[in-house]
This record gives structure tokens, C-alpha cells and sequence, in this order.
């Protein structure tokens, strides 16, 4: 019995040796795994006590480590990717839509971790039950001395520099870095040996056998170019959506790049097992759902744990897309919604469900980045109610908040008028915008006010109060054509922001109205801008007639809504892009920059 | 079992970069020897690219902080010298009389010396500054010289850390066991006195009481 119990507890040592080197690694690579600074929070979890080293919250990707590493003789490889964009970065919304991003990514292992314990056959080795008595507390204390110089080895290789770069700026980057687990893994050609070195740890005693930790990685990663992206600095436009500082209920990818989770699949999946997408031996479900792998055929399972950068124009509207909600239940809205603005894709790695779409994160940045952002003023963050009208599940309060005005279009309509709006399905009802006006109403009193006429409208007597101070009459909202310039929130103004107590985006407006007196005059700049602007669509009136101008004389004019749902095209969308660019560039001009700098989570 | 003894490379170092220097392998070190729950505390050299990790314990940090400023002392009033600074870890080991201690006695079971050669420049600055604060000292070197010797002081360090990782991995069947609800082994850090032979006397003062090499586990 008592060898048996030896072995057994030798085996969990071993095992949690093995999550722990993973967790350790991955840590020290991965920024995207622990948004949070671990040293803030002073939990001491189960995991933590093993081999005293308290590391925080296990990725869940280690979750599955258990499963797929049945056999502890099996090694346990872990890649460090390094992905970069093959190209140069292209903002053009066409390309993305097309879903042919034109650009390649070129994916570099710059380290490989190999862990293993490696057990004499049996029947080989004698097994002394004098020495196995205490063998695995030897083995774990000689553990515990080896995780203290892992953990210290991850930061003074190479790839800590450059996993340091991507976490701690706020900046895109123009390459990410990814992992892989697997128990095989494809030799590296001679080219690529030559290029690394090798770091053999000293065995560890784990009798009858011993763990054996080695890493072979490229010493030099300048070769590699990484460097910040120079495109559209996403802080800048995050200054039209709020800030995460200031909201922090809204949830923000942990930068720029977004936080995606997007797992691939080996394309072979030719091995059984019990567990669907899950290959013996390979990393593969864990948090994500399956994408096509793009890149790595035949290769085990890739875990992208964070976004390229390279789509930098979409962060802005990623975040806008996060802006209600952290639940991300934005499934069936992309369901509805082709052109899915409020994309954000980009969720945090616990909540998996945005992945439904089986595209590429390439492809579903690209959707986010089609619809043009409907920036929304900063001043107002009561945009709950611009976003549910959009859904027909008002829960979905993903959508960063919109213009009250073209929510009101939206009501009213049931179109779509650009940007978010535009995912509106054709067939919402006013019903359905009632209801989820309603729901809005719950979370955002702000709303109210303009909501309250609609709502009435739409037989919802639950509005209470009616803001009918709103310098829009309810009628110039529903009149509105849809896609609001931020500054229509002008007119739903200061008054408003009492009511914005409970709203999670409160704070965002309270951060931004400070600067909307100075906005003020860009607004009627920005105004002219627009009505001037090339129509995005047939009916061009939409913009020109927006409320925007109304709001800002304040005097509720209404303003004709023609047909607002107009099918979308690239270069619409590019056009509005191109647009929305030019009046961030005269509002950040007008007001002074506020930048955001944004913490890496 | 036998003291285990490590040399580290010498390094060489001026002035303002002591501290930074000391604090990151003592502080490394240490963190290898802490063997009870440890939370780690990563931590970016300002003077150099490269990254430790503590302990995350204030009084170590603090205690830690006091030797090297003991030791800047020091080599103020010693230019241009090479040192030493010794950090040993023992047991106390209970109530055995002797020659020199009648009540408890250390018995060393490890020692890491950190060899430097401190260049002094023109300008001497006192260690008084913050330990955050780096003090650049204006020397007389050209800024290429400067930075070529820089460059190679980060290797060298990058070099001492990976030479304390082989060791502590080489070397560990002399670590006694670990108690229960203490986080490091008691340790000892040693800096040169004021005289050159008190120092000598220090080392044979511990020789001698190291007592007999036991098993310690």
C-alpha cells in the first residue's frame, strides 16, 4: 500500500509540476492570460500553495491540461509563437469585409519549452521502498527550488522583452505572440536549430525517475522588427468612446489589440478521443471555440490569446463594441448582423461566446471595422438606449452607446442607418425596440427622457418619466435620421447627466463633459462636415439631416428620416471611416488631446 | 553536508550602480532560498534591461537595503577597490557552548559571494538617494566608452544570474528542510569591515563556527 501512495503522490507532484512550469511559462509570454496584476490581488488559491508560489489565477487554458495529458511520460511541448503581419497594414475596410485581408501572417517559434518526466521502464528500475518513503518530499522540494529559477529563467530570456512590450503598452503592436501546447511537435528544420540555442536545466530527482525542463529558443528576436503600429493611435479615438477608466463596467480587450481567444484547430483530427475538438495529446478546446486554423496545418492546436494589432482601426470601435456590456452576449447579434459593427470580437478570454462566428479573427475584425463608429459623444454615455434598439435582445447592451438621436431612428424605423445601427435587423419591430427600450430604460434613467416619448410610442407604459426638456421632441428623434453625430448628445445634455446616476457609462460621461463645452465649437464645424459629406448612402439626407444640427441650435428641429437601412458597401463604410476620422481629428483638435492612456489589464 | 560555497563572477561596477547591481543578485538569491509561500515580486532594473524577482517580502527588502547602503558606505571610504559581499544562509542549531558563542550556533550550510570591483569616478555620491533613484554619475569617460562598459556590465550580471540559477539547480541536497510558516532560511549578509584584516577575521570566525559538516536532510 504504502508505495502505491507513494507513487500516487509522486504522480501528483509531477502533474502539478507540470502546470505549474506551464502556468509559470505562460505567464511570462502570454500577456493576454493575466490581465490583472497577480501581485494585487492577495488570494492565496489552491494552486498557489503547490511548490509556494503564488502565481494567481491558473489561465483556464491549464484547465485542460489534465485532460489532454493523460500519460505524465508524455512530454509536454510548449511553443511560444511569434506572429507578425506579412504585410503592410492596411486599414482599407474592403479588404477586411472581403474577408481576404491581404495580408499574411508569418508565425516564428521562438522558444520551445520541454517538459518531461521521464520514468525508468518498469520492471527495469527496482523500486526501494526504503528511499520511496520520502523520494516525492525530496521531489518536491527540489521542485520548489526549480519553479523559483524557472520563474526567474522566463524573465531573462530573450522573449520576455518583447512579451513585455505587448503588455505593458497600450499600443498595437504590429506582431503578437501566441502559444501552443502539445505532447509532439515538429522538429525545427537545421535552418532554424542553427538559430537557437539551447537551455538545459539539471534534472530533477523525482525517483524512480526525473523531471527534465530544457528550452530551446532564438537568443536575438531584433531580427524580427517589432515595433508599435503607427496607424491611428487608438487612443485618440478612444476618447469618443469613453474611457475605461472611466467606465470601468465597460469592458475594454485588455489592449488595443483586442483579447481574443481564437483557438485552431489541427486540421487533423484524425485521432479519437472522447471530447469533441479535442485531440489526445494537443491543446485544443480549452476557451475558445474552434476557428479554422489558418496557419498552422497539421499542426496541434493554437491558442491566439491575443489579438493582432494590425487591425488597429477597429479598436476603437472594439471598444465601443464592449462599451455596455462585459457579458459580450453578442452572439445572435452577429447572427442578425453581418456587418457587425460593434464588433468586438475582442472579449475577454473568459467569455467565449463572441467566438461563434467561425471566422478568422483577421475576417472578424474586418467585420468589426466595416461599420464606420458611431462615435458616440463623449459627453453622453446614456447610450444604453442607441444600443437596444439594435437588438432585439436588449440584453445585448453591447454596442457603444449612439447617438440618442439615431436611436430614436432606429426605434422608429427599424433601419439601420450606419455604423451599429445598420446591423439592425430589417425586422425589428417597434415592438421589439419598445421592449428593449424598456430594458434600457432599466439600466440607463438617462435614457428615459428620450425614451419615455418613444417608448410611448411603442405602447411600452413603462417609461415613467418623460424627458420631454430633451430639446429633441420626440418627434425630431424618431424623425432623425439615423446615425447620430456624437454631438448630438449635446442636446441631450447636462440635464441628463443627473439622471445617469445608476449607468455604468456615467462615469465616462462625466469624464467627457468636461470637455464638451470645448467642443462645442467644433461641433458646428463638425456639423457642417457632415452635411457636406458625400452621401454613405442612397439617401444622403440621413446625415445631413441629422439631428446633429438641430441638437446643437437646440431647437429640436425635426428632420426628415428617409429610409435609413441601405445596404452597405465597402467603400460606404470606408467613406464614413474616412469621415468619422476626419471630425476626431478636428474635435481632438478643437479640445485639446485627452488622452487615454490605458492601463494594460 | 558541506558548506556550500559559490563564487560569482566578479563584475565590474561604478559607483551608482551598486545598488542596483547588489540588490538584484542578493535579492535573486535570496528568492532561491525562500522556500516557504512566496509570492513573486518581478522587478525592472532601471540602469539595465533586465528583470529579477524578489521575494516580495518589505523586511527582507528593507534589511537588504541597509547592508548595501552599510557597503556603499564602505567602499566610499575604500575606492577603488575590489570586494566582496558575502550572503550565507545557516541553521541555528540549539545551546552548544564553545569558543566563541554559548548559546546557539550557525551552522552554515551555504555562502554566495558577490565579487565586485568598484571603479570610482570623479564624483562621489553619497548613499543617502532614494532607492529608487538612480544617481548618474558624470565621469570622465567618453559616452561611448560609458555605454560599451555598461553593455558589459549587463552581460555580466545577465551572466551572474543564470550562474546562481545552474548552481541552485546543481546544488540542492545540502538545503535543509523547510519549516512551517517560515518563508527564507535565516540568512547572514557580510560586507567588508573597515579594515581589510577584520574582514579576514570575520571569514575565519565563521570557518570556526560552522561547527562539524552535518546531513541536514
Amino acid at each position: 500500500m504504502a508505495p502505491h501512495s507513494e507513487s500516487g503522490k509522486l504522480e501528483q507532484v509531477v502533474s502539478q509540476f507540470l502546470l505549474k512550469s506551464l502556468h509559470i511559462i505562460l505567464d511570462s509570454r502570454i500577456p493576454s492570460l493575466h490581465p490583472r496584476d497577480p501581485t494585487c490581488d492577495s488570494r492565496v488559491r489552491k494552486s498557489d500553495k503547490w511548490f509556494n508560489l503564488v502565481l494567481g489565477d491558473r489561465p483556464a487554458a491549464l484547465d485542460n491540461l489534465n485532460f489532454w495529458h493523460r500519460n505524465l511520460m508524455d512530454p509536454m511541448i510548449i511553443d511560444i509563437i511569434l506572429v507578425q503581419q506579412g504585410t503592410a497594414i492596411s486599414t482599407s475596410v474592403g479588404n477586411l469585409l472581403s474577408g481576404s485581408p491581404g495580408r499574411t501572417a508569418t508565425e516564428t517559434v521562438i522558444e520551445r519549452w520541454l517538459v518531461q518526466f521521464e520514468s525508468p521502464p518498469r520492471g527495469t528500475a527496482s523500486q526501494p521502498s526504503e528511499g520511496s518513503a520520502a523520494s516525492y518530499k525530496k521531489t518536491y522540494k527540489k521542485s520548489i527550488i526549480f519553479l523559483r529559477s524557472l520563474y526567474l529563467q522566463t524573465r531573462l530570456l530573450p522573449a520576455y522583452r518583447i512579451f513585455k512590450q505587448l503588455s505593458s503598452s497600450s499600443q498595437p503592436f504590429n506582431f503578437d505572440i501566441i502559444y501552443k501546447v502539445s505532447s509532439f511537435s515538429e522538429p525545427f528544420s537545421r535552418v532554424e536549430e542553427e538559430m537557437m540555442k539551447e537551455y538545459r536545466f539539471v534534472p530533477i530527482e523525482a525517483l524512480p525517475g526525473r523531471l527534465h525542463v530544457s528550452v530551446t529558443y532564438r537568443p536575438q528576436l531584433s531580427e524580427f522588427n517589432l515595433q508599435p503600429l503607427t496607424t491611428m493611435p487608438p487612443k485618440i479615438i478612444s476618447d469618443y468612446v469613453g474611457s475605461p477608466a472611466t467606465d470601468p463596467l465597460r469592458y475594454f480587450p485588455s489592449s488595443y489589440k483586442g483579447d481574443r481567444a481564437i483557438s485552431f484547430p489541427s486540421k487533423v483530427m484524425h485521432s479519437p478521443t472522447s471530447v469533441p475538438f479535442q485531440r489526445p495529446h494537443s491543446w485544443t478546446s480549452g476557451f475558445h471555440k474552434p476557428v479554422v486554423n489558418h496557419h498552422l496545418a497539421g499542426s496541434p492546436t493554437v491558442y491566439r490569446t491575443s489579438q493582432m494589432s494590425y487591425d488597429s482601426p477597429s479598436p476603437p470601435m472594439e471598444r465601443m463594441q464592449n462599451h455596455r456590456r462585459p457579458l459580450h452576449q453578442r452572439a445572435p447579434f452577429y447572427d442578425e448582423c453581418q456587418l457587425s459593427p460593434p464588433f468586438s470580437p475582442s472579449v475577454s478570454p473568459s467569455t467565449p461566446t463572441y467566438l461563434r462566428n467561425s471566422e478568422s479573427p483577421r475576417q472578424t475584425r474586418a467585420i468589426s471595422e466595416t461599420a464606420p463608429v458611431t462615435i458616440p459623444s463623449p459627453i453622453s454615455g446614456r447610450s444604453s438606449r442607441y444600443i437596444s434598439p439594435n437588438f432585439s435582445d436588449p440584453s445585448k447592451l453591447s454596442l457603444p452607446p449612439l447617438s440618442p438621436r439615431s436611436t430614436r431612428l432606429d426605434n422608429s424605423s427599424n433601419e439601420s442607418p450606419s455604423g451599429m445601427r445598420l446591423i439592425k435587423k430589417p425586422e425589428a419591430s417597434r415592438a421589439d425596440l419598445g421592449s428593449a427600450g424598456q430594458k434600457v430604460l432599466k439600466d440607463n434613467k438617462d435614457d428615459s427622457g428620450r425614451f419615455s416619448g418613444l417608448l410611448s410610442s411603442s405602447d411600452s407604459p413603462r417609461v415613467g418619466f418623460s424627458r420631454s426638456s430633451s430639446k429633441l421632441s420626440f418627434q425630431d428623434d424618431i424623425d432623425d435620421c439615423d446615425f447620430s453625430c456624437p454631438f448630438d448628445v449635446d442636446d441631450v445634455d447636462p440635464p441628463d447627466s443627473r439622471i445617469s446616476q445608476n449607468v455604468d457609462w456615467k462615469r465616462n460621461l462625466e469624464s467627457t463633459s468636461m470637455g464638451r463645452k470645448s467642443q462645442d465649437a467644433a461641433v458646428g464645424v463638425l456639423v457642417h462636415m457632415l452635411r457636406t459629406a458625400p452621401p454613405l448612402r442612397q439617401d444622403s439626407s440621413c446625415y445631413s439631416s441629422r439631428s446633429l444640427r438641430a441638437e446643437v441650435e437646440n431647437d429640436g428641429v425635426a428632420t426628415t428620416a428617409s429610409g435609413f437601412f441601405m445596404p452597405r458597401r465597402t467603400s460606404d463604410a470606408l467613406e464614413e471611416l474616412r469621415s468619422y476620422r476626419e471630425m476626431k481629428d478636428l474635435l481632438l483638435s478643437k479640445s485639446g488631446t485627452r488622452v487615454l492612456t490605458r492601463e494594460p489589464p | 553536508m558541506n558548506c556550500e560555497v559559490c563564487q560569482l563572477k566578479e563584475l565590474e561596477v561604478e559607483h551608482f550602480e551598486i545598488r542596483e547591481v547588489l540588490r538584484c543578485i542578493l535579492h535573486t538569491i535570496v528568492f532561491h532560498r525562500a522556500l516557504g509561500l512566496v509570492r513573486p515580486k518581478v522587478i525592472d532594473l532601471e540602469l539595465f534591461d533586465i528583470t529579477y524577482v524578489q521575494c516580495g517580502d518589505g523586511e527582507l527588502e528593507k534589511k537588504i537595503d541597509e547592508k548595501i547602503e552599510q557597503f556603499i558606505s564602505w567602499v566610499e571610504k575604500h575606492p577603488n577597490k575590489k570586494s566582496q559581499v558575502c550572503i550565507s544562509f545557516y541553521e541555528v542549531k540549539n545551546k552548544h557552548p564553545s569558543w566563541f558563542t554559548n548559546k546557539t550556533e550557525r551552522l552554515y550550510w551555504e555562502q554566495w559571494y558577490i565579487n565586485l570591483n568598484v571603479s570610482q569616478q570623479q564624483k562621489v555620491h553619497s548613499g543617502k538617494s532614494h532607492p529608487s533613484k538612480i544617481v548618474v554619475d558624470p565621469g570622465e569617460n567618453s559616452l561611448e566608452e560609458r555605454s560599451n562598459r555598461r553593455a558589459a556590465l549587463e552581460s555580466s550580471l545577465r551572466e551572474v544570474l543564470f550562474q546562481i540559477i545552474k548552481f541552485v539547480n546543481e546544488k540542492k541536497d545540502h538545503v535543509p528542510p523547510i519549516s512551517d510558516g517560515v518563508v527564507y532560511f535565516p540568512y547572514e549578509i557580510t560586507i567588508p569591515s573597515s579594515s581589510d584584516s577584520a574582514f579576514g577575521m570575520d571569514m575565519i570566525k565563521r570557518m570556526l563556527q560552522t561547527g562539524h559538516p552535518t546531513m541536514l536532510s
